[in-house]
């Protein structure tokens, strides 16, 4: 009887781990929820209100997924496809709303809107979370949209230019070419966007997220919290789950870019108009609340912004190597599960990450405590191995979402032709794959460096006692500091992100222009 | 320049490294401390007994967003292996919470020597040192002196209708204040003095910085809050009053912090030493200074303007009987807060 062999070691390597310390938690969690003697008890508890809710919740999520998608498509195509000046300088500013934390950017939007409105409350309340949600995800759009605009391929473009209009080309061909990307980006800023518990705790709102905070933190009921929690998961794996049908059914015609250039358009008297389009949005995402910011911090000298940079000194390196540790274990697991899904419809460790994607921070983190918090287990939990974890269970989702997007326009063909002439695994994706989904790696990685750096709903609850982490260190130290050292605290964590993305962008640069891949 | 392939050898490396790193930490001669008290006020003070120890502090701070239940949550997630040896809380509505689940260790501290009984637990689970005091912060250009109320039940006035902000009484020291009401005044008279003030409008802010900053910035004459969030807006220069609320009635509450230790095989004899030094005259003498608070040894050095807790009429409370009054009146609460 001879020996057996595993037939994807790779992927069955990554899918044991990824069951093991990261869905098996979840799992046990659950487990003691159903177990602890109240499950009856709270299952009636969790009756029409919460399904008002979670609509309510829904309603306000969707406004705001497609109020995000609309400007991304607009904004990603004026930054990646035209060749507009300082687009490069555009591709990474828009990007900063996405490492400023939610809540502070629900500060500094408060005090912009006190200026048109007497009070916040109600009508203006919802306005506001629209606002600041919106501010936060339409860079994440625009990320997804423009990796997708930069991967279709030119001679479509070209093609359908030469017998049509730019409108009809851009309507007919281009738009149904990235809907992929369009509806990843409404799923997965409405799960985002519901998930999100601060700002519409800021701003009072009673939403689901807010409601399962309360279980958790004023009644301590955490089998309760758990089980409304699953009604959030249901519904976004199974909006997950339609997205995917949809995309599964819809055809694709592009290719990826090896060799090829995007085309860029140049509409020349309208390039003033994209210009003021672009110079409004960044005034608006960006420079007005930094405005606000940069006077808080500012407005008694610069005793505070010094102290600020002295207590944020110590979490630098601490932050730095866990957003990068998280963000390349992400991105192997993300790629693994993305390439595995589309080439050898190997479904599990994306479905895996799927579901963990779709857990509320505060949960995941009480699921990591009680699986891990135990003697034999002490090593991950009472180190940073416990919040690398955390990282990956949250966000690895996203880098093989936006993968599979990537993978999905890789013509199969290319790979099996590889395989015929008997190409070995490891030479296919380092030869193929690889180079032709780097703009997405790079906008994966770009995404889950940033989420990882700025997480603080799983850190908190996990992270080890005397390790300084800067979103913890900024919101610990927010409590009762002046508003003059909290502004420049995040002013500080604005300055050494985008000092970090500019080094990360020049050092995939190279990497783009040895394999000469559009980015 | 060429890429490196994904090999075989990543995934373990990674792994490998994470848990490298993950075992490099020192866990001889330090204590873990888990605290819901400002890190910016409760980091020096823990600092300091680093300095003059040698002991390392492993410190877990709360934040603004989870004021006062981050850590909580995690205490109580963590209960079948506490990592923390001692909780450092505000309030002792937290700690009772921790006593009620059998979560605290007994000591007796002789650094507590000169505090009141009534700050202690009859268990020696926790001892109370360095008080707050629950008050009313107002505009100073927005009411004139004679304006300013001087009584929570002056709140439900008229005139000031939609004028006053309190913290969401579901979280944080708020909660804590509602349920001594409830206490002191009786379930009947709390609820409609409750229904009162959300007909006049109260602003529900979602912490108690948060009611600092909205009285601070005129969105509201005034609102309840902490002495240290009122002292830091005081020192700021923000032009802002102070009120002890309800002198000629039900007193105004104090609330001391707390210590204890955390129940677990092995009792760290530097978390004693650690409870000892907090509950020092000269650690009470430091969070004067810096917050505000009021001494409950006799004699300690304070800072200016420090009223001593025997100057102040307090509310008579039994914080064990608070902290089930505040169980009882939870859902009661929720209700409030949601009811439009």
């Amino acid at each position: 009887m001879g020996r057996k062999t595993i037939k994807y070691p790779v992927y069955t390597i990554a899918l044991a781990l990824y069951l093991f310390f990261i869905v098996l938690p979840v799992l046990y969690s659950l487990w003691l929820t159903v177990t602890d003697g109240h499950f009856i008890e709270n299952i009636k508890t969790v009756g029409q209100d919460s399904i008002i809710l979670l609509l309510k919740s829904s309603v306000l999520a969707a406004v705001i997924a497609i109020i995000s998608t609309f400007f991304g498509i607009i904004l990603g195509f004026l930054i990646y496809k035209t060749s507009i000046n300082y687009r490069k300088f555009f591709k990474v500013i828009i990007l900063i709303p996405l490492f400023i934390s939610p809540y502070i950017l629900a500060v500094a939007w408060r005090d912009i809107l006190l200026l048109f409105f007497d009070k916040i409350e109600n009508s203006n309340s919802f306005f506001a979370i629209i606002l600041v949600h919106s501010t936060i995800f339409i860079p994440l759009s625009i990320l997804i949209i423009g990796s997708a605009l930069v991967n279709v391929s030119k001679n479509l473009e070209e093609s359908a230019l030469m017998i049509s209009g730019f409108k009809r080309m851009f309507f007919n061909i281009l738009l149904p070419l990235i809907k992929p990307a369009i509806l990843s980006s409404l799923v997965l800023v409405f799960i985002f966007s519901i998930s999100e518990f601060s700002v519409p705790a800021f701003f009072s709102v009673r939403v689901f997220t807010t409601e399962i905070f309360t279980q958790f933190s004023a009644f301590y009921n955490h089998s309760l919290a758990m089980l409304q929690s699953s009604l959030l998961i249901i519904v976004c794996v199974l909006l997950l789950l339609s997205e995917r049908k949809y995309i599964a059914d819809s055809p694709f015609l592009s290719i990826g870019t090896r060799g090829k250039t995007t085309k860029l358009y140049d509409f020349k008297s309208f390039n003033k108009i994209a210009y003021l389009i672009l110079i409004f949005s960044v005034f608006i995402m960006i420079l007005l609340p930094l405005l606000i910011l940069l006077y808080q911090s500012f407005k008694d000298g610069t005793d505070d912004f010094i102290e600020a940079f002295q207590l944020l000194i110590p979490t630098f390196g601490n932050s730095l190597f866990l957003a990068l540790t998280g963000a390349i274990l992400t991105l192997i697991f993300g790629f693994i599960a993305a390439y595995f899904s589309e080439i050898y419809r190997k479904k599990l460790l994306d479905s895996s990450l799927l579901l963990l994607f779709a857990i509320p921070s505060i949960v995941l983190g009480i699921a990591l405590i009680k699986f891990y918090n135990r003697p034999v287990l002490n090593t991950i939990y009472s180190g940073v191995g416990i919040i690398i974890i955390g990282y990956v269970a949250k966000y690895g989702f996203i880098a093989a979402k936006m993968l599979e997007n990537a993978i999905k326009q890789i013509p199969k063909s290319l790979d099996e032709a590889a395989k015929i002439q008997g190409i070995k695994f490891y030479k296919r994706i380092n030869s193929i794959t690889l180079p032709l989904v780097f703009p997405a790696i790079f906008a994966a990685f770009m995404i889950n460096f940033l989420f990882c750096l700025g997480d603080l709903g799983t850190t908190i609850m996990v992270y080890p006692p005397g390790t300084e982490i800067m979103p913890i260190k900024v919101f610990t130290i927010m409590a009762n500091a002046p508003e003059s050292l909290t502004s420049s605290m995040v002013l500080i964590v604005f300055l050494f992100t985008i000092s970090i993305i500019l080094i990360l962008f020049s050092i995939f640069r190279k990497i783009f222009t040895a394999y000469n891949v559009n980015y | 320049m060429k890429l490196k392939p994904i090999n075989r050898f990543i995934i373990p490396i990674f792994i490998f490294y994470i848990f490298i790193f993950a075992g490099c930490k020192d866990n001889s001669n330090s204590v873990v401390v888990y605290t819901t008290v400002d890190q910016v006020f409760s980091e020096p003070v823990l600092k300091k007994f680093e300095s003059q120890t040698g002991i390392k502090i492993k410190a877990v701070y709360d934040t603004e967003e989870t004021k006062s239940t981050g850590i909580l949550n995690r205490l109580i997630a963590e209960k079948g292996n506490p990592q923390c040896d001692m909780f450092w809380s505000g309030d002792p509505m937290r700690t009772v919470v921790l006593e009620n689940k059998g979560m605290l260790y007994p000591y007796i501290s002789k650094s507590a020597e000169g505090i009141d009984e009534e700050f202690k637990d009859k268990d020696h689970l926790w001892t109370g040192f360095s008080a707050r005091a629950r008050v009313l912060i107002y505009n100073k250009d927005l009411l004139k002196k004679e304006d300013v109320p001087q009584s929570i039940f002056d709140l439900t006035s008229e005139k000031y209708k939609g004028k006053v902000a309190i913290a969401n009484p579901l979280f944080g020291t708020t909660t804590f204040y509602l349920a001594a009401l409830f206490s002191i005044i009786g379930d009947e008279k709390a609820k409609a003095y409750l229904q009162d003030l959300k007909n006049n409008n109260v602003v529900i802010a979602t912490s108690n910085g948060d009611v600092k900053k909205r009285v601070v910035k005129g969105e509201v004459f005034c609102g309840l809050t902490d002495t240290d969030d009122a002292f830091e807006a005081i020192k700021d220069g923000d032009n802002i009053g102070m009120v002890f609320l309800d002198q000629q009635g039900i007193g105004n509450l104090i609330m001391p912090n707390t210590v204890s230790l955390i129940k677990k095989e092995k009792i760290s004899d530097n978390a004693k030493k650690l409870i000892d030094y907090l509950l020092s005259p000269e650690t009470e003498s430091a969070l004067s200074y810096s917050c505000a608070q009021m001494p409950l040894h006799k004699g300690v050095k304070t800072a200016k303007n420090i009223p001593s807790p025997d100057k102040i009429k307090p509310m008579k409370i039994d914080y064990i009987e608070t902290a089930k009054k505040l169980k009882e009146i939870q859902n009661y609460l929720k209700k409030w807060v949601e009811k439009q």
